[in-house]
């Protein structure tokens, strides 16, 4: 299979007709918001060659939906820029199938949200003698870069789920960019977000909580002992993986915050060999459970990983050679440590 | 299991503590280090091993400049918290 680097894929947006209707909800004038055309286009493509390059189309992405705000000044042509990647668009919202998740947009569309902040800036101004700036610039950045891992709809969740216990079928692993931004996860399947690892992560503990009441084990206090240790084992993990890293001295497309993600995705293995050992109280589904979850997470993020990890050479060179010996030992320390905390993590909840 | 969020605290405290009382003389004896590290220490990512100890070596020195003076009252408010509550 041909592994070749990010894939430019210029998408070909037609611009609706009925763009002059939406004015009437809004009070902006109409601004090209990204119209999918179902399927999505890139869902075509599998696994095969892509052709010549479309044409790619920088539409200017207008203003925010519901806030009442200038538009956000970075990247003004880009086709998503990380504050306006996580509103989804008006027309997705008829469709019922692809609503956006509720509760992820009550706290940032919250126009209330700014305008406390502009509150307490003019209080605190009056106080003081001089403006402090609540946010700094910084944690603004980080904050609408956290809020792109959240743009996800129910599709993506769904189709994500599935590719994590059955990754086996051919298809397309590279991710989709659009003006040298990664597309957000509600486009496209292949990007990494924050939404599937962290409900994961605490249904685990629910399960966890669960399995501990079936086998008179529990009491409230393991819950948050859970939670703390699910918490601390995911910040040695990050921790020794950018240590490595950075040790190793390779220069990757892969940013902490994708790593972050990516080594959550475990959970849902977790919790799929928990549930089979809580139907059916045999060790030897279980094992095998266990088994086929570390065999499925392994493949799938070899398979996301190496096209950001290992150099796209484009096949030109072989394997091994250059700096990429360190990059292959480097994707397989992250492959094998996911594995080993499945493992780790859920042995001392089976009884036998 | 049954980590606590304050023993990552204190492992992480006492791993900084360990990087800054190393002895640079004797570290860099061990490692066959010369002074001219900064004009033949320069590896670009192609060579195998040279950059690896490069980068930990980097590294070492750059936590013990930047945390002599912080990890000073570090120990002193965990001193006092450990004896206190215990």
């Amino acid at each position: 299979m041909s592994s070749r680097g990010p894939m430019r894929l210029g998408k070909n947006y037609p611009h609706p007709p009925s763009q002059q209707q939406q004015p009437q909800q809004q009070q902006q004038p109409p601004s090209q918001f990204y119209q999918p055309t179902a399927p999505y286009p890139a869902a075509n493509n599998y696994a095969g060659d892509f052709g010549m390059p479309q044409p790619q189309i920088p539409p200017s992405y207008g203003g925010d939906f519901n806030v009442p705000q200038p538009p956000p000044a970075p990247s003004h042509n880009a086709f998503f820029s990380p504050q306006t990647a996580f509103y989804a668009p008006p027309s997705q919202q008829q469709i019922p199938s692809n609503q956006a998740m509720p509760g992820m947009e009550y706290l940032s569309s919250n126009p209330l949200f700014n305008v406390g902040l502009n509150v307490v800036e003019q209080g605190m101004k009056d106080f003081t003698g001089k403006t402090v700036n609540m946010l700094p610039n910084e944690m603004k950045k980080s904050i609408s870069s956290i809020k792109y891992y959240f743009a996800v709809d129910q599709a993506y969740v769904f189709k994500k789920l599935c590719l994590l216990l059955f990754p086996f079928r051919p298809r397309n692993w590279s991710l989709g960019y659009s003006a040298d931004e990664p597309v957000p996860p509600r486009v496209d399947t292949n990007a990494p977000d924050y939404y599937i690892p962290l409900m994961s992560a605490i249904t685990y503990v629910l399960v966890a909580g669960l399995v501990l009441g079936t086998q008179d084990r529990f009491t409230p206090e393991q819950l948050g002992m859970h939670a703390s240790s699910v918490m601390v084992w995911n910040v040695i993990e990050i921790c020794v993986l950018c240590f490595t890293f950075y040790i190793f001295n390779v220069q990757s497309k892969l940013r902490t915050l994708d790593l972050i993600a990516y080594c959550g995705y475990k959970y849902v293995g977790m919790i799929a060999a928990l549930s089979s050992y809580l139907l059916t109280h045999s060790l030897f589904v279980y094992r095998c459970s266990l088994l086929y979850v570390s065999l499925s997470l392994s493949y799938f993020l070899v398979k996301c990983l190496r096209l950001q990890i290992l150099p796209d050479t484009g096949g030109s060179q072989p394997y091994g050679s250059n700096g990429n010996k360190r990059r292959i030992y480097l994707l397989l320390l992250v492959v094998i440590l996911q594995p080993f905390f499945i493992w780790y993590l859920t042995r001392h909840l089976i009884v036998d | 299991m049954g980590f606590s969020f304050y023993s990552v605290i204190e492992a992480a405290l006492l791993c900084i503590n360990a990087v800054a009382i190393l002895n640079e003389q004797r570290l860099l004896s061990r490692f066959g280090e010369s002074g001219n590290q900064y004009t033949t220490g320069y590896a670009d990512e192609f060579h195998q091993t040279g950059g690896a100890k490069q980068q930990l070596l980097t590294l070492i020195r750059s936590v013990r400049t930047v945390m002599r003076v912080p990890l000073i009252a570090f120990n002193i408010v965990t001193i006092l918290f450990l004896v206190l509550f215990g």
